[in-house]
Order: C-alpha cells, then structure tokens, then sequence
C-alpha cells in the first residue's frame, strides 16, 4: 500500500467530508557553475505527502514528511480542525469521477547534467564570453493522489536549463526547460551557451538610459517574467479577495485583440506539465485571454462554485493557481518586429518585478542581460540604469506585434515554466535612476 | 536527534577529505483571515538530513528517508560526484562546540490556538472597521531544532522559534486604490505580539493611505529628503547588504540574483558620506533571523559591512571564506535543511547617529519626508535602486505639512550614501523575508536603522 493510501485510509475514521491526499516522491539533481567552472552538485531525494481534510465547512491542511511522527500529525490536524471557525468560503472538493486514461507517465531524462554543464560553458566561452554562470536540473517525480473521490498515480519530469554570459559590463542570458522526454539535449545546451554569449557581445559597452514611453521589443523572457508576476491576478482566490487587475473584467477587454493566454498544464513537453491538481481533477488547456478578452479565471472546484462555474483544474483547493502558462504565436517574425522598430527599445530579460498597486496592476521591473536602443530597425546603443514603470493593464493593450515562433522559457523564480513569443509593446514607461 | 545522523558522519567520513552533516526539524503553523472569514489553518512538520562532501568538487546531497541502506546509497552518489573536476575550497575557521537555544516566555508549542484566532479576527475587524474592505491577516509560527556536526571537529546543537504577522490590506477604488502590506517578525515565543501594537500600526496606515489616496504626487524636482527607519532598513539590506555578500561578488549568484557592483573594486571603496556605517549582526536580540552559530557551525558575530563610508568586512559562508583566504564569518545560512547555506544576512542595519529625529528636518526649506514604502526593486549588481513612497509628506521650512502620494526615490547606490548628511538616533526594525539561491530560499531577517537625511535627491 502507498503511504497516501495508508494516510487516506487512517484518515477514514474521522467523519470527514472532504480528504484530498497528494505523495510525491522527489528525485532531483542540479549543478550549479560559474567562473566557467562548476560550484557544486546537489541531489534531492524527498519523501512528502500533503493532506487537505474538510468536515462540513471546517478545513485544515498538513504537509507530512516525517512518517515517523505520522499519528501524532494526524492527530494534530485533526484538532486544528475542531477548534477552528467555519471557513465559510470553502464549497467542497471536485466530486466528480475523473478519467486519467489518457496520462502518460514521464520518465526521468537520460541526461549527463554535468557533461550539459560543461557544453554550455564551452559553448559560451568559444563565442567569446569573459565568463558564465549557471545551473542544469534534472527533476523527477511520482505523485500518488487520493482523494475521497478519485486516486491517480502519475509521474513528472523534466530538465531545465540556465546559462548566463558576461563580457566586460554586458550580459547575455538563456534558459528553458523540457518536460520527459526532451530530446537532443546536447544541442539545446550548445545553442544555449552560443546565444548567451551572442547577446552579450552584440555591442561592446553599455550607456546609460533614457526615460520617456517607448514602443519596445519584448523577447520571450521579458513578456514571460511580466506574465508570470501577472498569472495570480487570474486566480479566482485574488480576484475575490480584492487584490487583482482582472476583478470585475470578465467578458471585457483586457488586452490587444491578437492577445490570447492560456494556462495548459496538461503539455507535457515543459517543466510546468502537471495532469492532475490538488484536488485530483485532469488538467487541461484554457484560454484566460481570447483575443483581448477576459474568458475565464483560474478555479477550484470551491472557487469556482462560488462564481457558479466549473472547475478549471487549478486547485489549490482554497488558492487556485496558474501551472503552464502560454502566449499563443502571432503572425510576425521576429527580423519584421526588430525592423518596425522606428525608434525603441529591444529588451531581452528583466528581473525585480515589484507592485505598488495589485488593483490597478501597477509595478516597475529592471531590464537587464541585453537592453538595446533600436533606430529604423538597427541596433545602435546597449543601455543600462533603466526601469520598466508601467502597468499589466496597459502592456496588455499594447501589444502590437506578436511573433510566430514561441520558445519554452522558464528562469529562477522570475519567469514561470511557460511558452511565450516575442512581443512588441507600445508606449511602454521607461523611468531611470539619477 | 536523528537516529542516521551519527550514521551518516561515521559513513561520509570514510570517502571524503572534508565533509559536514546538518540535520534540521520544523513544525510550522500557519493561520489566516481573509476578507471577514476564516481562511483556513495548516500545520506542517518536517525533518532531514544534508550531507556536504568535498572531494575533487564540492557535492551535497539531501534526504529525508529514515531506512539507512536508502541513505548510504545517496551518500556514495554524492561521493561520486565529489570526484567530478569543480571547485574545491571550504573554509575551516576554529572549531566549535557549542549548544544554543532561544528562550520563550509564551512558548510557541503552548500558546492557545484560541488566541491566536482571536488576535487575528480583532485585526480583520480593526481594518474593516477602519474602512479597509480588502484584507488579509497571517499568523505564522514556527519551532526548529538541529544539530550540525563537520570532520574538523565542529558540533553545535540548537533550538529556536520564530513568531511572524503579516497583512495586506487595501482602501478607496479604481485610480484612488491603496494598498499596504506589513511583516512582523522575531525570534521568541508569543510574548513578541505584546511588544508591538499591531491595532494602532494598522489604524495608522489606514488612516494615512486613505490621505494618500486623495493626495497630490509630488512635483519633479529636487528635493531634499528624510527616509525613515523602515526605508533606511530596505536600503541597508538592498545595497549594502546584498552587495557584499562575497559570492556575489566573485560571481557565483551571477546567473539568478546577480553579481555585486563592487565586483573587481579595490578595497576598502569608498559607497558614500562618512555618516554611512552599516552593521549586520545575526546575534541581535529577538532578531528575526538571529542564531549564534550558522548553518555552518561557524559562531556568529557583529560585523560592519560599510564602515564610515568605506567598504568594510564582506557576508561568507564556508566556500566564500576560503576563496577570499579569510575564515569563515557566520554568514553561512539556509533557509532549510534541504537548502544550501549562502553568505545571507540577518539583521542588518544603518548605525544610528547622534541627531535627533527632529533636527533632521530643520533646515529643510523643500523637501520629502519618506516613512515608509509600497514598491521597490534594484538591478542585480545592487546598484540602481527605486523606493516609492507609502507613507509620505512635503516638508516647507523645517515643518512636515501635507500627505504625498506616492514619491519615487530612483537612484543608485553611490549616490544614495553619497548624499547622506545625518543620521538620527532612532534606531528600529522591520521583518522581511530575503530571497535568494536556486532553489530560492526565504531566510528570515530585520531590516534596520534610524531616519536619515539626503540632500538634494532628484526625482522624474
């Protein structure tokens, strides 16, 4: 028997409602590089199970992994969730039968992380780069899910890739990420390493900036870090609580007409690939924006009861959560969206994404690793000491141009596992420091 | 203890030239209100081990498993990558034996669950009443122990408890929406909820953002300005203290948090105006992030990072240390047992001056009084840096008069320190969680210091 079935059973005697119960077996390993050499190799092997229970409106939630103090944690959720309130906003969990048939289990990928880390390396350093930083994972793991009306077992995996480049004050910086499966390992890695070093010699020094509104080219990474900060604002959990751009939009515009997100976990070809929440409910792909408009929110089966909607396979049962999120391919290439560049900027990644107003979705984010100042369509500056003080309302309504090709992007905690094209955005703030 | 920790010393020892065991537990209690309702209550328990090797290169592993064949079979697979070509230096230092603990008064494992929800309905009350209709309140606790043991000789066991309160609460609508979030936090039992006055903190902050949210933003110009102590404290750990953490500096954050503009400097280099002194001190009492020995088994201790306007001493763990060639300094910290430890801050801080609060702001003819903050980010070498006002007045000849909303302070490190002319006597601190490492690790922290003046700051 699995330890989630063996917790979902002792759990039994309770009178519960509701017990949603989730083990992951975790077996994960990472190198870490920088100075073209490497710092240190780290391996994970991790034992957890999460454990959701509901009596009537009463919920408590306790994340196991020490099985040696199994009962007593048991017994310890149990009395948290007699002596506390009802928690009016909860509405159950997903009671429908769900059909896993169509999962694939993922296997662990057959990589040599310490041979990709040495690529990306050589790669970056033969193109010319003073020096690189970076990391490599390799992840896998097997979920068991038991709920009190489903139970799955399924397995993840994937590999995930970082490398950036530095030559004198300019950077460069790549990453991305695979779902099992990922192919052709070594040429990601030398391709990764070649255009991270490209990035930061395309010019040899940087200036200082200017401020004032810019029609920018946004790669992958900058769009994907603005839409990552900006995913929460589509659970359902933030926009009832108050704290979101998207409250109060739903069926309105909220972006360019080419603009289409979507959350889709159920790709197993990224790092994001989860076929099942927490609540045991099957994934799957939704658009959140259509062509610039609003369709749906993030939801569990308690959320989306109380907007009397269904599920979108987000749970987190009481905070949906976005999993994979996507930016659907225009029409355009990238050599067209540099070229319409009259006068603007090409930024390739920022960091820092910090908001002032959750309401109004107002933040500022620091360009960095290749920040470009675009006359009629050519490179002429390399800028630095610049900030991106602007809004996720209004990035959204100005996009204009959207590329055909997307790219599986996914850095640190920045930029989520996600797949995002090139965008140009117009009238974007560009503040600076003085 | 855990029964494999001695184990696993006896085994790694045979098959590396240096090695350390750590091993942590923790239970964590997290409950929260949301929006007038109850929002639900977890408890989360957990141990493990971590296992650092050094061989050829330096490999970690870290298991949570309790079957000891499982656990041998990890640690030969970290040996093994031991011996893959990598950078090899660990810093020794003295070693130490030592055992530590943090008393609590209102012990965290007895205080009433009742209570806790009680101070957390009376808080969504306060606001509501106020007039803020979004909120979030938050109590989190937590109880750790550990024990780390290293082939030098170095044993150091330890027991702490940490209390944190955090909200999030909004007022007025559309363009005129406010915001506020606020962490306290310290190192000690619930005893640290009677030290602060959370009901008056937040009927201030609503009271003043329901000001702001009507008032003016200030004009472009260039103003001289007050920060005060929880804006002087997001300075000190933006660019003093992330800056001179030495693996920055030599690189080996470059690809997630960055490098350091102090990278290839010559020390000691000169950050700003002699009234600049900045402290981290992990031993400071009741501190967030306190310990007495880090994570690395190395004993803490006071040290100044930015000394009279000089760059000082630098943030080390074990590997930085030994880079350097200097011993270890206690600033090796991980925010579990399955992290790393990373040269990390504590408590960190401006050294207070001889002003008084209100002597900063006589001589003022137009100027800025910046209290508190909202939004603020910095670029990964630490250099420039933006700060927007939460809580904010005008100041005209010497007098604080009307609420600012939202001022911006964009500028960079130099010119910060650069422009500081006095430094007030008033010395307080703030909670805050710091990110850093891949995994990302959030390490407790204070962020300190007194109201300071700056003159002539610019602003767009």
């Amino acid at each position: 028997m699995s330890i989630a079935d063996d917790i979902f059973d002792r759990l039994q005697k309770f009178g519960l409602d509701s017990i949603a119960v989730s083990n992951v077996k975790e077996d994960s390993s990472q190198v870490r590089f920088s100075g073209n050499s490497k710092d240190i190799h780290n391996h994970w092997v991790e034992d957890s199970t999460s454990v959701f229970v509901a009596r009537g409106k009463k919920t408590a939630s306790t994340i196991v992994k020490d099985y040696g103090i199994l009962d007593s944690s048991i017994d310890q959720l149990m009395f948290l969730l007699d002596h506390t309130p009802d928690n009016e906003s909860f509405m159950g969990i997903n009671p429908e039968k769900q059909d896993y048939s169509s999962i694939n289990g993922a296997r662990k990928n057959d990589v040599d992380i310490q041979e990709l880390a040495s690529i990306m390396i050589d790669s970056a350093t033969g193109k010319g780069a003073d020096r690189s930083a970076g990391l490599i994972y390799n992840n896998f793991a097997e979920v068991t899910t038991v709920t009190t009306h489903n139970r799955v077992q399924y397995s993840t995996g994937g590999t995930e890739f970082l490398i950036r480049a530095f030559k004198g004050d300019m950077t460069g910086q790549e990453a991305t990420h695979t779902g099992s499966g990922g192919s052709d390992m070594d040429s990601i890695a030398r391709s990764l390493g070649e255009q991270a070093a490209e990035t930061a010699m395309m010019l040899d020094h940087r200036k200082e900036g200017k401020q004032g509104k810019f029609r920018i080219l946004m790669s992958p990474y900058l769009i994907g870090n603005i839409v990552s900060y900006a995913s929460a604002y589509f659970s359902y959990y933030s926009v009832e609580s108050g704290f979101s751009c998207f409250a109060e939009s739903m069926g309105k515009k909220v972006g360019n007409d080419k603009l289409t997100i979507l959350d889709d976990p159920s790709d197993a070809s990224g790092s994001g690939f989860r076929p099942v929440d927490d609540e045991g409910t099957v994934t799957f792909s939704k658009n959140l924006v259509e062509n610039g408009i609003l369709r749906s929110y993030l939801h569990s089966y308690s959320t989306a009861s109380r907007n009397n909607t269904r599920t979108t396979g987000n749970a987190g049962i009481i905070a949906p959560m976005p999993f994979q999120m996507k930016m659907a391919g225009g029409d355009s290439s990238e050599q067209e969206m540099l070229a319409s560049l009259k006068e603007g900027l090409y930024i390739r990644n920022a960091w820092y994404t910090r908001f002032q107003d959750d309401r109004n979705g107002v933040f500022s984010t620091v360009p960095r690793d290749g920040v470009f100042y675009v006359q009629d369509g050519e490179i002429k500056e390399a800028w630095g000491g610049i900030r991106i003080s602007d809004s996720i309302p209004s990035v959204l309504a100005n996009i204009d141009l959207i590329s055909k090709e997307t790219w599986n992007v996914k850095w640190w905690e920045e930029i989520f596992p996600s797949t995002m094209p090139y965008v140009t955005v117009n009238e974007v703030n560009v503040s600076r420091a003085f | 203890m855990n029964p494999l920790f001695d184990k696993a010393f006896e085994y790694a020892g045979k098959n590396s030239k240096w090695f350390e065991i750590r091993y942590m537990e923790r239970e964590t209690t997290r409950a929260m209100y949301r929006n007038g309702q109850f929002d639900g209550i977890d408890n989360n328990r957990e141990s493990g081990i971590a296992v650092r090797l050094l061989n050829d290169s330096i490999s970690s592993a870290y298991f949570d498993t309790t079957d000891w064949d499982a656990a041998k079979t990890i640690i030969d697979v970290a040996v093994r990558k031991s011996k893959f070509p990598g950078k090899n230096q660990i810093g020794i230092g003295r070693e130490d034996r030592a055992s530590w603990k943090i008393a609590q008064r209102k012990g965290i494992r007895d205080f009433p669950l009742e209570e806790k929800l009680q101070i957390l309905k009376d808080m969504d009350r306060i606001m509501e009443s106020e007039g803020a209709p979004m909120r979030i309140n938050e109590l989190l606790d937590k109880q750790m122990k550990g024990q780390y043991a290293n082939s030098s000789g170095s044993n150091v066991s330890w027991e702490s408890g940490r209390i944190q309160y955090f909200y999030m609460f909004g007022v007025g609508t559309g363009e005129e929406f406010e915001q506020s979030t606020g962490q306290f936090g310290a190192s000690m039992g619930y005893e640290y909820l009677d030290e602060i006055d959370l009901p008056e903190i937040v009927r201030n902050e609503i009271s003043v953002l329901k000001k702001a949210s009507q008032a003016k933003r200030p004009e472009p110009g260039t103003y001289d300005f007050v920060i005060g102590p929880e804006v002087s404290g997001i300075v000190a750990h933006e660019s003093c203290g992330h800056p001179t953490e030495y693996d920055r500096i030599i690189g080996r954050e470059g690809a997630l948090a960055g490098e350091s503009f102090l990278t290839g400097k010559e020390f000691p280099y000169r950050i700003g105006s002699e009234a600049v002194s900045i402290i981290d001190d992990p031993t400071y009492p009741g501190s967030y992030g306190y310990y007495q020995y880090d994570d690395e088994g190395v004993r803490a201790r006071k040290r100044y990072l930015y000394r009279n306007g000089m760059t000082s001493e630098f943030l080390h763990n074990r590997e930085s240390a030994a880079i350097l060639g200097v011993d270890p300094n206690g600033g090796g910290r991980s925010s579990s047992w399955d992290m790393e430890p990373l040269p990390r801050m504590s408590t960190t801080y401006i050294e207070p001056g001889n002003f008084e609060v209100d002597e900063l702001f006589e001589g003022i003819q137009r100027g800025i009084y910046m209290k508190s903050f909202t939004e603020w980010n910095i670029d990964d070498v630490r250099f420039n840096e933006k700060y927007v006002g939460k809580e904010a007045y005008l100041i005209e000849n010497g007098k604080v008069t009307d609420v600012l909303r939202r001022p911006v302070i964009e500028t960079n490190t130099i010119n910060f320190y650069s422009s500081v002319d006095a430094v007030a006597n008033d010395l307080q601190f703030h909670a805050a969680t710091c990110g850093k490492g891949d995994p990302e690790q959030g390490c407790d922290v204070w962020l300190g210091g007194p109201h300071v003046r700056l003159r002539g700051i610019r602003i767009a």
